[in-house]
């Protein structure tokens, strides 16, 4: 009995030899992974969907990998093994990553390097370095807020929400862009001042929590239509809450209509289109050179941002079926004057408070809201 | 014939090791960890049945090649393993050594910021900061156990929260150590950090001699000490240790804030830990998450048999595992199905330390099986004798 | 050839370091009450277990009806009729009475409980052998006695005819023993087989055909009981001739060492008081025994003098000393030993070696500890020489754990614990309990040597004999007070019963002592 299963243990390991012999060796694009996982709905699902469409198209192998510890000499850790595993593009989604590409890149000259939303520095900052081997990616979120903002006022709507997550960078120029749209709209509406109330809210947190779900709610309650929720998984709180309430969200990063029903449009950047223009400029179009050494922006003007205007598998949907007024018309129309630089959001804002937070008098100071009140909530 | 000769010497050897007392534990380990082996490397097989053999090779083998990375992920573990199975000798059972251990992170990571010390002592002082930070979160749980016998394992998972709801706000209230727009703490000065070992290419740093050297202190407080008689006098049998009158609450709380406190080390030995990167450091991210060494340290305890010695070996071999585990990701498996395989390594191991007995009878049930074979054996060749 | 439904031949079983069974050979005829006597180790569990396909021999087999079987476990022996009341019950706690009887047979239509078809056979069952049970009543709410008759009853269910008794009238009050040997006459009359393991003579002698004796694992031989007397069989048992008489000079009391005034102590589950307005004295020299049926508040005021738990009203002084509110540390360095009622739960750390429970009492005296560090060396010693001193046996000396070693060792080792500590009053709590001829002997000449040095003896007891036999001064319990006292050689077990049972009482006579 026990010889039987001696033997069969020792046939299924040999096969298994055999087999481990013809096995490919080396994965030529790799993606490392943050602190969170592979299906977190943001950064790195989004660069790794991008990446893998990519790669399946062309017939690259290419593989993720998940660092042992979020650390900078973790995450350099994971992106050396990466190298050792064959990997000669390497791709690191998030600001994360910021330190562990300054040390890799003059580590590995010949491997190149895609970092999204951030440019490589050392630890305490004294140098910032891009070299010819790495490709740094950025965002214009105020863009892609912008036009979230104004497709709510346009649409009818003057009692707007906004609940990001934590204030980090990208995080705070989804929303100064959101009321800078709301403003916009407004003046060509020719509203009041003061007609729009924008509830203004970070959770702390990009988590999914009662919390989170509880103060969507009173929000809701208190007669705001639509919440931009604009924080990882405190989307889905918002969602949920809306759900309950009747009302509206304006999704996130990727297009979220398809995780609920009272999502009504999402401010979106394109972190898989931008992975695979980049990979594209590195095997194919030689264009590489556009993008090594610098930061490059994924703005309107290259199709990184935007509202969502294609259903996926519907040839002739309707993107902006759930809006009552505003139409794909309206959107190109604003889009054009992204695209063509006659009107630029403003991005960032000084801030006293040290988590970020900004308040009312802050905002419509700096962002110049007339037709916007703001109520900043804590 | 020969075989009737060789099977009886095997039934011997499974009975010395099966009912010798030390043997039993350490055999009963170690086929736990066998079949722990098995079952991952069924899981890999099914996975990608072309590439089970060599990862599965790299998870075994592949640890060798990282001794540093080793030690360096051992060091939490250890600390956290040990402040479950210190308690579990008392018979008390303390999950709250993930809280524990963040109370251990933020009190060290305090005193690394808002301390100004000379550099040969302040990371010794943000070592001592994090295990009385641990103390402060084990003695909360052993006070209500001792006085109003509340029980541990609950106050302790309420605990783990609290502690960590109440470190991300600490955190993120403080300006000087928080970096909102990373939503982190700002990297550790130099002087904070614990001196690295010298390994090239790793972490591994001063913090895992300490943290043997603690193991092998709590060894021989535990073995050689009245303290240690009664606590586990206390954990075998609470009944007689209060015939015997031992002061229980005093050794509850006793045991809780030493618990606390290990586990609380076990904070700033991860936090604390140097970068082999210029002027990084490791970072606190307050996002709400429980920390995972918390609970990795109830499987390191169950494998260690919550014995101090079984615990340093225990915790080097699941971080042993682990280093191989990621090495073998390059073998094409998805993280995720490596991080299966190493959990089922690693709790199928801890947990069949519960089923001791089980697998010590059934081991005795196959001597036994074979000796009445023996015996069948023998009568029908009586048999066939009388016949002729 | 007779007829046997049971042979156990030439059973041999081996453990690491002991051959609990050497060569033993039990024939069991049908219909008859077949008594397995020995002192505790002598291997009669271990027969028993072999039976009952817990343990595999070495060497040896098992017949039933003239056919060797082979018996695997408890599911095969079942299977053969062979049902098993164990010293322990194994019953579940929050099941009913029905529940656990039907467990693991239940009744079922394509899986559905048939509890009425389970529910009627239980209760036919029950009447026709008179063994009055409720079967909706749980367990943990009905007493020993109750719990037994349960696990009858699971024999019976199963249709078992073969039944054996491990040490069943251990844990039973005189009435109860009395309706068990009814009963067991009973199925013996059904043309049942009965198995009786016990240490207990008179038993044996009341109830059993044959006996079959075992000694230190070895077979002694098979005799008819209507051929043989207490004397013999206790001779065969032990090896040499037993006293049964206790050797007590007459002595004089000295000065009070213990004083209960007035004690109350509020019981755990009901709102009466398990103890109430309780007064007594004991003095150097003289062993005090309080009598009485289980559960007359007995083990609560036990409990209270010794500091297991509290006191609710009234003073307990110890060698002149206040001790009601003291913790147990302070009674025991006063001077209080205590031989506790349960030797598992409170009197061992089962897990601990001998060595260690021996000084589980003195660990921290300057003898056995350095600045927090325990003197091993000295622990052993202390340990080999207690255990020469007190005959106790154990399989690898002081690293022995205790839990593997026999019930009658582990109580001497608490009696050497408890007596060679500094002591002027030992509480003894039914310190005979579960122990086989040889070692009561001994217990009792340990009590009355105590008594002899000077020292003041509490002793609890259940056993009639033992009350008269060992004390100096009875003290009956019943409902929680004090009902009457007695010298012991002016009483007779008839009397006593009549206080015992409530039926006679006299309050004066002892309040009166108290106040002297």
């Amino acid at each position: 009995m026990k010889k039987k299963l001696v033997l069969l243990l020792a046939a299924v390991m040999s096969i298994g030899l055999l087999a481990g012999c013809g096995a490919q060796s080396g994965y030529e694009i790799a993606l490392i992974t943050d602190k969170g996982n592979i299906d977190d709905k943001s950064f790195n699902q989004g660069a790794w969907d991008g990446l893998e469409a990519y790669a399946l198209a062309n017939d690259i192998t290419h593989k993720y990998y998940k660092p042992e510890e979020a650390s900078d000499a973790g995450y350099l850790a994971q992106i050396e093994m990466a190298i050792q595993g064959g990997a000669k593009v390497v791709i690191t989604p998030g600001y994360l990553f910021e330190v562990a590409v300054y040390e890799a890149q003059t580590k590995y000259p010949d491997v190149k390097f895609i970092l999204l939303d951030g440019a490589p520095h050392t630890a305490d900052y004294s140098d910032f370095k891009t070299n010819d081997n790495v490709a740094s990616i950025m965002y214009a979120e105020e863009q892609s807020g912008y036009l979230a903002g104004y497709a709510a006022v346009k649409d009818g709507m003057t009692k707007l929400g906004f609940m990001g997550g934590m204030a980090v960078p990208a995080v705070q120029a989804f929303g100064y862009g959101y009321l800078q749209g709301a403003e916009a709209a407004a003046a060509e509406l020719g509203l009041a001042d003061g007609a729009i109330t924008v509830t203004y809210h970070y959770t702390g947190d990009f988590a999914e929590t009662d919390t989170n779900k509880a103060t969507a709610k009173t929000m809701y309650q208190e007669g705001t239509e639509v919440i931009f929720a604009c924080g990882g998984s405190v989307g889905k709180s918002v969602m949920s809450a809306a759900a309950e309430a009747g009302t509206k969200v304006i999704g996130v990063d990727v297009d979220q209509r398809y995780d609920s029903e009272t999502v009504i449009t999402s401010a979106t950047k394109g972190l898989g289109a931008s992975v695979q223009a980049v990979l594209d400029a590195i095997y194919k179009t030689k264009g590489w050179d556009a993008y090594s050494g610098t930061t490059t922006y994924f703005n309107a003007a290259n199709s990184g941002v935007g509202l969502p205007t294609e259903i996926i598998g519907e040839e002739n949907g309707n993107a902006f079926d759930r809006f009552t007024a505003f139409d794909e018309a309206q959107y190109d129309a604003v889009f054009a004057k992204l695209v063509d630089g006659s009107v630029v959001p403003v991005r960032s804002l000084t801030v006293a408070d040290p988590n970020g937070y900004a308040t009312a008098e802050e905002l419509t100071a700096g962002l110049s809201l007339v037709k916007v009140t703001v109520e900043a909530r804590q | 014939m020969q075989k009737n000769k060789t099977s009886p010497s095997l039934k011997d050897r499974i009975h010395t090791l099966t009912s010798s007392k030390g043997g039993s534990a350490f055999t009963a380990t170690l086929l736990a960890i066998g079949m722990g082996l098995l079952f991952g490397f069924l899981v890999m097989l099914l996975a990608s049945p072309f590439n089970s053999v060599p990862g599965f090779l790299e998870i075994l083998l592949g640890g060798a090649s990282r001794l540093g990375d080793v030690l360096y992920f051992a060091t939490p573990i250890l600390m956290t393993g040990l402040a479950v199975g210190f308690a579990f000798k008392m018979g008390l059972f303390n999950i709250g050594a993930s809280g524990q251990y963040t109370m251990g992170m933020f009190f060290s990571l305090y005193v690394a910021f808002m301390w100004e010390l000379p550099t040969s002592i302040h990371w010794i002082a943000c070592i001592i900061a994090g295990m009385v930070g641990g103390m402060l979160w084990g003695i909360i749980p052993g006070l209500l156990k001792a006085t109003l016998n509340v029980n541990e394992v609950i106050t302790s998972i309420m605990f783990n929260y609290i502690g960590m709801y109440l470190v991300d706000m600490w955190i993120q209230g403080n300006a000087v150590m928080y970096v909102s727009s990373k939503t982190r703490t700002q990297y550790l000065p130099a002087s904070a950090q614990i001196p690295s070992l010298g390994i090239t290419g790793s972490n591994v740093n001063f913090a895992i001699v300490i943290a043997i050297v603690i193991a092998v202190l709590l060894f021989v407080v535990l073995n050689k000490t009245i303290f240690g008689f009664e606590l586990k006098a206390t954990g075998f049998n609470k009944h007689a240790s209060q015939y015997a009158g031992m002061n229980g609450k005093r050794n509850i709380i006793l045991t809780m804030v030493i618990a606390g406190g290990l586990a609380g080390l076990g904070g700033a030995f991860a936090i604390l830990a140097p970068s082999s990167i210029a002027g990084s450091s490791m970072t606190y991210e307050p996002i709400s998450v429980i920390a995972a060494n918390g609970f990795n340290g109830i499987a390191v305890a169950l494998l260690g048999n919550s014995s101090p010695i079984g615990i340093i070996f225990s915790a080097l071999f699941i971080s042993y595992i682990q280093r191989g585990g990621t090495l073998a990701t390059m073998f094409g498996y998805k993280p995720e199905i490596i991080d299966v395989v190493i959990a089922v390594i690693i709790y199928f191991s801890a947990f069949s330390m519960l089923m001791k007995n089980t697998l010590a009878k059934i081991l005795h049930n196959m001597a036994n099986k074979v000796h009445t074979k023996d015996a069948e054996n023998r009568t029908t060749k009586d048999h066939k004798k009388g016949g002729k | 050839m007779e007829n046997y439904i049971i042979e156990m031949l030439h059973i041999t079983k081996e453990f690491p370091g002991i051959k609990a069974n050497d060569d033993i050979t039990l024939k069991l005829k049908k219909g008859e009450i077949h008594a397995l006597l020995g002192e505790n180790g002598a291997g009669k569990s271990t027969l028993m277990s072999v039976l009952f396909g817990l343990y595999q021999p070495e060497k040896g087999e098992i017949k039933k009806n003239g056919e060797v079987v082979q018996i695997n476990g408890p599911k095969d022996a079942n299977e053969l009729g062979i049902g098993m009341v164990h010293q322990h019950f194994k019953l579940v706690e929050i099941f009913t009475v029905l529940e656990n009887i039907i467990l693991g047979v239940e009744p079922n239509r394509m899986g559905f409980l048939q509890k009425k078809e389970a529910r009627d056979k239980v209760i036919a069952l029950s009447e026709k052998y008179g063994l009055q049970v409720d079967p909706d009543a749980y367990i943990e709410k009905i007493s020993v006695g109750m719990q037994q008759r349960v696990e009858i009853l699971k024999m019976l269910y199963r249709d078992n005819d073969i039944l054996i008794f491990d040490e069943p009238t251990a844990v039973l009050t005189p009435q109860e023993i009395d309706e068990l040997m009814e009963i067991m006459r009973g199925f013996s009359k059904e043309g049942k087989s009965i198995l009786f393991i016990t240490h207990k003579l008179n038993e044996i002698m009341s109830v059993a055909d044959r006996c079959t004796v075992l000694r230190k694992g070895k077979y002694i031989g098979t005799v008819d009981i209507k051929e043989t007397n207490k004397e013999e069989l206790s001779r065969m048992m032990v090896g040499r001739d037993v006293n049964f008489v206790v050797d007590k000079k007459e002595q004089e009391a000295g000065e009070v060492i213990l004083s209960v005034d007035q004690v109350t102590v509020a019981s755990k589950i009901s709102k009466k008081n398990s103890v109430s307005d309780v007064s007594f004295k004991v003095r150097a020299g003289e062993i005090v025994c309080l009598a009485g049926i289980d559960g007359n508040g007995q083990t609560e005021l036990v409990s209270a003098i010794t500091g297991l738990d509290k006191i609710n009203q009234g003073e307990v002084l110890l060698c002149g000393k206040n001790i009601t509110k003291a913790p147990i540390r302070v009674r025991s360095k006063t001077g209080m030993s205590h031989i506790p009622e349960d030797r598992h739960k409170h009197g061992l750390v089962l897990d601990y070696s001998l060595e260690e429970n021996t000084v589980l009492q003195r660990y921290f005296e300057p003898v056995f500890q350095k600045k927090g560090f325990i003197k091993k060396p000295q622990v052993r010693t202390y340990c080999e020489t207690l255990s020469g001193q007190f005959d106790v046996r154990s399989g690898q000396g002081p690293v022995t754990i205790v839990r593997t070693m026999s019930g009658g060792n582990q109580q001497k080792a608490i009696l050497a614990r408890e007596l060679d500590k500094k002591h002027e009053l030992l509480v003894a709590v039914q310190p005979t309990r579960g122990l086989d001829v040889g070692a009561i002997e001994f217990v009792h000449k340990q009590l009355v040597a105590t008594r002899d040095a000077g020292k003041a003896v509490l002793l609890v007891s259940l056993e009639l004999d033992e009350v008269l036999n060992v004390s100096d001064r009875i003290l009956v319990m019943y409902e929680g007070e004090i009902v009457g006292e007695f010298k012991s050689n002016e009483v007779t077990p008839q009397e006593l019963g009549l206080y015992m049972s409530g039926a006679k009482r006299n309050n004066t006579k002892e309040n009166s002592y108290a106040k002297k």
